[in-house]
């Protein structure tokens, strides 16, 4: 007779040590194996986030509203005005969201880039750096110079005459300059790519 | 006679000796985990009809002539069907009904110490159940594809993202990719209908076996009576027929409440926000979600920690640790307020200050950051409206407990003179 209860001898396994460890290494193997599917349903990256588009020569068009798709005219905008612009044909991606906002030249103060602004031009990516709202103007009618970019979902504000430099709330860095200028026949046109990161630092 | 077939075959006087006499003890606040469970049965029932007639894909078809997501253009038809948008408001208004309600039962285990030894078993499956609510009213959100939903979508993804060291692959295993993604619609959608529902009616059915097999908490005014009357058996009324009646009638006094918000009170206009477009609207999420969306507009942008290669900014601060901090303090509350013998009786809230005046501050807590959530419209800095969080949550600690400590004592010495 076994006893299958009593311990074994040393240097021996009961059967119930068996049973008990063959049962967990087989729940083991199964929920390992199981775990490996997560992997499949995790799609590999593609790239990843915000991959801007826009180069250089780039014409700006408006990103929504009746003239969605139209080019934009230097003389259709006062300072203290901002709008939201694709570069032609490029509207596809959100990453090439600009936020194009006119201002007095002289204005403009570090970090502010003046080589990327023009007769008061000035255009930032329109993707907050927090979690990747698209940002809004806050028009000031009394004092146009007064009026900011702020995110419409945790009321980030940003300074359009420095740089968008980050002036309250919880976007970690400041808006991307991207450079533009106002070409002979009154259209816009951009000059540079995006001089930093965009959309959300996470 | 039809009682006597079934009889017969099912021995269902037996299920009824055993169950149905059962005691349910009579409180006024015993009834909240009924009305969760009543809004879910709701949810299923409209969620069956919106399921059929919803269509889980972001391809673009034409909807009165524009080119909009396929889910969008769904779900404007339902809204069009008549009763339609009645039965969407149904749906909605029952999801918050529910939230509401398991948050208030919550509210009432934690007051009234329920969650003591031996209901930590159910505390935890209780948690368990807020969770996957949260998550089933998450996924739903993304559903109708309206610019609300992908912006509320793409700030959830970026949170996840923002989990160090693995965020970047729980956003992509949550979303089935890089929001926008055209597989994250089909994804929320199979997890909204099927996987979430399924998890919670198997963790509903646990909530009910542990309490079943524990017997429901007393109100402490049965100790007495029990001594009294020298039995061990719980005092309440039998299940059958009283409890039924008054979960009968609950249940459709809780239909007749969400019907008639849904035909008077109009909510998530998706055609007011229109399909996604290229702007954000300013937006608030429900009003659960209203203390993370709050807390985020708390945290400046310069604060940053770096602890071994993982950065954690103001993203990961406000919408994983806050709301991770209080699902912690939440399971650890019967492992910190632990009892050496079983408690079967609930507690009065006045005679325990500590917990009590500590269940008071987050309260508090969580208002202020509901608050924060609107500091656009009050015209406060976030930095002051910070203060005023810690300010006003500290204050209602120590006042609620200074206060509770006094009422205890006046109490005891009641109970001195009488004596």
């Amino acid at each position: 007779m076994v006893d299958t209860n009593s311990e074994g001898r040393e240097g021996h396994v009961t059967r119930r040590q068996f049973a008990r460890g063959f049962v967990l290494a087989v729940v083991a193997a199964a929920v390992g194996s199981v775990l490996s599917f997560l992997k499949l349903l995790a799609p590999s990256k593609k790239g990843g986030g915000y991959v801007a588009t826009v180069s250089r020569g780039d014409l700006l068009v408006y990103a929504r509203g009746s003239r969605m798709g139209n080019l934009l005219k230097a003389s259709e905008f006062e300072p203290g005005e901002a709008v939201l612009v694709y570069p032609k044909g490029k509207s596809g991606n959100e990453a090439n969201l600009v936020q194009l906002i006119r201002l007095e030249q002289s204005e403009f103060k570090p970090p502010t880039r003046p080589e990327l602004t023009d007769q008061g031009f000035v255009a930032y990516s329109a993707i907050c750096t927090h979690l990747g709202c698209i940002v809004g103007w806050v028009k000031d009618k009394k004092d146009p110079e007064a009026s900011y970019t702020e995110c419409p979902c945790h009321n980030s504000i940003f300074n359009p005459a420095r740089g968008a430099t980050v002036m309250g709330g919880p976007a970690p860095i400041p808006l991307a300059q991207i450079g533009v200028k106002v070409s002979r026949d009154g259209t816009l046109v951009f000059t540079s790519g995006f001089s930093g990161p965009i959309g959300p630092q996470v | 006679m039809i009682s006597k077939w079934f009889d017969e075959r099912l021995e269902l006087q037996k299920f009824k000796d055993k169950f149905l006499n059962k005691a349910f003890p009579v409180h006024p606040t015993f009834l909240l985990g009924e009305v969760a469970l009543f809004s879910f049965v709701t949810l299923v029932l409209s969620g069956i009809f919106l399921g059929l007639l919803y269509e889980p894909s972001t391809g673009k078809i034409s909807l009165f002539g524009a080119m909009v997501p396929a889910a969008y253009a769904s779900v404007v038809k339902i809204d069009l069907l008549p009763l339609g948008v009645i039965v969407r408001r149904i749906h909605h208004w029952s999801a918050m009904i529910m939230i509401a309600s398991v948050i208030a039962h919550l509210a009432r285990v934690y007051f009234t110490s329920a969650y003591r030894k031996p209901r930590e078993i159910n505390w935890l499956i209780g948690l368990g159940l807020l969770g996957i609510t949260l998550g089933a009213a998450f996924t739903g959100y993304l559903l109708p594809y309206s610019q609300f939903s992908v912006t509320a979508t793409s700030i959830a993804y970026y949170i996840s993202k923002s989990v160090p060291w693995v965020g970047d692959w729980i956003a992509r295993l949550l979303f089935a990719g890089e929001f926008p993604a055209h597989a994250t619609v089909p994804r929320f959608f199979f997890l909204h209908v099927m996987v979430i529902p399924a998890v919670l009616v198997s963790l509903v059915g646990l909530h009910m076996l542990v309490l079943i097999k524990q017997k429901h908490t007393e109100p402490g005014a049965n100790r007495k009576r029990k001594e009294a009357r020298g039995g061990q058996r719980l005092i309440g009324i039998p299940v059958w027929p009283e409890q039924s009646y008054i979960s009968v009638s609950l249940f459709f006094f809780l239909l007749f409440v969400v019907v008639l918000m849904a035909t008077y009170i109009p909510l998530n206009p998706i055609e007011t926000f229109g399909p996604p477009s290229p702007v954000t609207p300013v937006m608030r999420p429900d009003w659960y979600f209203l203390p993370i969306y709050g807390f985020l507009k708390l945290i400046p942008g310069d604060l940053s920690i770096s602890i071994a290669g993982a950065k954690i900014g103001p993203e990961a601060i406000g919408g994983v640790f806050f709301p991770g901090i209080l699902a912690f303090i939440l399971v650890a509350i019967p492992f910190l307020d632990r009892a050496s013998e079983a408690h079967n009786y609930i507690e009065n809230p006045l005679h325990r200050p500590f917990m009590t005046s500590a269940g008071i501050a987050v309260a508090a807590f969580l208002f202020m950051t509901t608050v924060s959530g609107y500091i656009d419209v009050l015209h406060i800095a976030p930095a002051s409206m910070a203060i005023y969080v810690v300010v006003v949550s500290a204050a209602a600690w120590v006042i609620s407990y200074l206060l509770l400590r006094r009422y205890g004592r006046a109490v005891k010495k009641g109970e001195h003179v009488e004596s």
